[in-house]
């Protein structure tokens, strides 16, 4: 009992000294902030999910049929602008030619020039077109409904397309019921990188300077033996992680609704995690002479395993390889269960896969860690 | 002049003797932009997205949702969907587990309704961790949907005879009696050729350069992209790392005693700068060798290329030269420097392509060198000669160190 209290002494004492650096709160709030908010706009609102994806129509048909038309394109999620002749900004634009309406009259056909800007969203660029696709099935059919009648009268009166086949979407049973912002992926994103470099970098330097300095020696005199020593920085860095993701999580469930499921859950995985990236950092201080080459290996190894992880983009974009080899990162595991947790309200069975790897990997790494650690150079 | 020679020399075989800190920090920037680039570059035409993996749970399995799948099966579908035929329950503890991007569910009597032209819905179940692929797969569904109202609608009067042989025995049905349902439904097949074949209205598609816009990232171009970004982040980095000498020789007195011989402070200043600046370049250089030998890099003009290079490797030498006059101690250029790097690559652009960044990132942007450094590169790639990115890091890179030299001076007549 009281080498317990004794090693929480020293890791409390350890966490303080990091709390009391004014620098601290940059990195574990200001640049995490920043982030969150950065990659949040970026693919939420941003180009890459647009709640409206624009096109423009340049409509000079000298008919009534180009008006028919756009009202075909006319859909929720599609903005439609219409112009007379074109103009010098736009990411995607339609021109309905002077014949349009005389060339449909004539059973001729014709192609309309389709105009995409080549850094326009190619995603935006995709909704617009299969909506476009979707306005002359319409047209289309209710010209077949026609039949062979004069078509310069279609739209004095006309059978009217209807919707016989509709889809609806839903999430799954069980899971969340409405769509989640960009901040329900970067926050548990950005928490996971900055647990690892925080750990990593603070962790690893102050093990690392404890031992040139000799106060571990030092340390010694008290009655914690090398063993609760180790114990003792080690809980420290964890203290560290979990403090630093009890404000990040509090910051977005305050300021944007952040949820995360099952609070309890979240925590846990996050305390598994930021017991592994502890165990790490205290091998790193106790391999590494240097702050800087700690530094370097810390930002090389936060910024592979958070972009491998998924903490930067949603990983349905990357290619199935990559997604294979992220398996080797820690931060996937971690996301993985966070996303279990998040979107689809999972229990403890559903995170528990994830959480056996990050605890073997704590378990492996506390245990190389314990290995490594010197008192002296 | 000797002894400034003298001084730069031992730094940079100092540098060089160890140098694993040097290495892991060219390491960081070319492993990130092998994985950026890998990530995000664009595949094939009409392949930007990897394949999406989609489970079609058929709870009718009558001639309508048959076909409704064998849609999926279409060549050019068949590379954008994994389509996995399941049940309900397996899809649905499947979709639980998030292990595709969605599902679509026919319902029971789909293809009922369709004879009956009776309203059916089908249901697209997505996967909420997902923000693109499930999109796509409601889209095409939607397309789908509508394809075969229209279908459903035209064939409505022949479909009716097709539904009545589905409730009578196969013996007990007059086949001869569908013949003019049939005679209908070839006219309007005739009929629909004339729109359908060649389609009456399509699309001529055209991809267009706004004036003044940078040509899109290619697969071959996207390495040139990312690399310019990371490579001036971590050339901060280094240089940082290289001119705490500044400070650390101060802090266990080897400064004190280099004073005392006949070195004087400005040789000093002037190496320590001259060294980092040096370094600088060594680094971009071995950077820029690595992108072309590996990335396949384009660098552009090598000459204009060069000269950016050396004016960025200038502009931070001059720019951290500064920053250690300023700072107190070893720990507190620790604290503060990698922050303000860190801040320079996320409004600068080394984080992100800068034209998807926030309007108010980018105007913040505008005051670091990794913008211009990226700008210039890009203009080299084009073939251009950065003039405006040259001038502004020679100026403000000169303003710079008219400011610290003074500022080293006191510090190291201290």
């Amino acid at each position: 009992m009281r080498t317990l209290r004794r090693i929480l002494h020293v890791a409390a004492n350890d966490l303080r000294i990091m709390v009391s650096d004014k620098v601290f709160f940059f990195w574990t709030l200001a640049f995490p902030v920043l982030f969150i908010v950065l990659f949040a706009v970026v693919f939420k609102a941003g180009d890459n999910a647009p709640d409206e994806a624009g096109i423009v129509v340049v409509n000079q048909d000298q008919g009534r049929w180009g008006a028919y038309f756009i009202d075909k394109i006319r859909t929720p999620g599609v903005a439609v602008t219409v112009a007379d002749k074109e103009p010098e900004t736009y990411d995607r634009l339609l021109v309905l030619p002077p014949e349009f309406s005389a060339r449909i009259e004539a059973r001729r056909d014709q192609a309309l020039a389709l105009k995409k800007r080549e850094n326009a969203s190619a995603r935006a660029a995709a909704r617009v077109e299969t909506r476009l696709y979707q306005a002359i099935a319409r047209t289309l059919s209710e010209l077949i409904l026609y039949g062979d009648g004069d078509l310069t009268k279609f739209l004095d009166g006309h059978p009217e397309f209807r919707d016989i086949v509709l889809v609806e979407s839903r999430f799954p049973a069980k899971t969340v019921t409405v769509v989640p912002s960009g901040y329900d992926h970067t926050i548990p994103g950005t928490t996971i990188q900055f647990i690892m470099m925080m750990v990593m970098i603070y962790g690893g330097i102050s093990v690392m300077e404890d031992r040139k300095k000799g106060i571990l020696g030092r340390l010694l005199f008290s009655p914690l033996s090398p063993g609760g020593l180790f114990r003792a920085k080690l809980l420290g860095r964890w203290l560290m992680g979990l403090l630093q993701a009890l404000m990040l999580f509090t910051i977005g469930r305050i300021f944007v609704g952040l949820n995360l499921g099952n609070v309890p859950l979240a925590l846990l995985v996050i305390a598994v995690f930021a017991l592994a990236m502890s165990a790490l950092s205290v091998f790193i201080g106790s391999v590494c002479s240097k702050e800087d080459l700690i530094i370097g290996l810390s930002v090389l190894l936060a910024n592979l395993f958070a972009a491998l992880g998924g903490c930067w983009w949603p990983n349905e974009i990357v290619p199935p390889a990559v997604r294979t080899v992220a398996r080797i990162s820690p931060a996937y595991w971690a996301m993985d269960a966070l996303h279990k947790l998040t979107f689809f309200r999972g229990g403890f069975a559903d995170v528990a896969p994830a959480l056996a790897v990050l605890g073997t990997l704590a378990v492996v790494l506390t245990a190389v860690a314990g290995k490594a650690f010197r008192i002296r150079d | 002049m000797r002894r400034f020679v003298l001084v730069l020399a031992n730094d940079i075989r100092r540098h060089l003797r160890s140098p694993w800190t040097l290495l892991i920090f060219i390491a960081i920037p070319l492993f990130m932009t092998a994985l950026i680039g890998i990530i995000f570059a664009p595949r094939s035409e009409g392949k930007e997205l990897p394949p999406i993996p989609v489970l079609v749970v058929d709870n009718d399995k009558g001639l309508g949702s048959k076909l409704l799948v064998g849609a999926f099966d279409a060549d050019q579908l068949k590379e954008m969907f994994l389509v996995t035929v399941t049940d309900q329950a397996d899809g649905d503890k499947r979709m639980a587990k998030g292990k595709a991007s969605a599902m679509v569910v026919i319902p029971k009597g789909f293809t009922l309704d369709l004879l009956e032209a009776k309203p059916v819905t089908l249901l697209v179940v997505k996967n909420p961790a997902e923000q693109f692929l499930p999109d796509v797969v409601e889209e095409f569904m939607k397309t789908l949907a509508v394809m075969l109202s229209g279908a459903v609608q035209a064939f409505a009067e022949e479909v009716k005879g097709l539904r009545a042989m589905l409730d009578l025995k196969l013996d007990s049905f007059p086949w001869e009696r569908l013949a003019p349902e049939f005679g209908k439904a070839q006219k309007k097949v005739v009929a629909a050729a004339k729109y359908l074949d060649p389609l009456l209205i399509r699309f001529k598609t055209e991809e267009t350069r706004a004036a003044g816009a940078r040509p899109p990232v290619s697969a071959a171009s996207i390495f040139a992209v990312i690399l310019p970004g990371m490579a001036i982040m971590f050339l901060l980095f280094i240089v940082q790392t290289i001119m705490r000498d500044l400070l650390s020789e101060r802090e266990d007195g080897k400064l004190r005693r280099m004073m005392t011989t006949p070195l004087r402070p400005l040789e000093l200043i002037g190496a320590r700068i001259a060294g980092g600046w040096i370094m600088g370049l060594l680094v971009l250089a071995v950077m820029v060798a690595v992108g072309t030998l590996v990335f396949r890099v384009a660098w552009g003009p090598f000459g204009y290329f060069l000269l950016l290079a050396a004016v960025a490797a200038f502009w931070t030498a001059a720019f951290f030269a500064l920053f250690h006059a300023l700072v107190r101690s070893r720990n507190q250029a620790g604290a503060l420097g990698a922050p303000i790097i860190l801040a320079f690559s996320l409004f600068g652009g080394s984080m992100m392509n800068p034209e998807v960044m926030p309007k108010a990132f980018k105007a913040v942007g505008v005051v670091t060198p990794n913008r211009w450094f990226i700008d210039g590169a890009a203009l080299v790639r084009e073939g251009r000669f950065p003039l405006l990115s040259l001038a502004v890091l020679f100026a403000s890179g000169l303003v710079l160190l008219a400011l610290a030299v003074p500022a080293l001076r006191r510090r190291i007549s201290v």
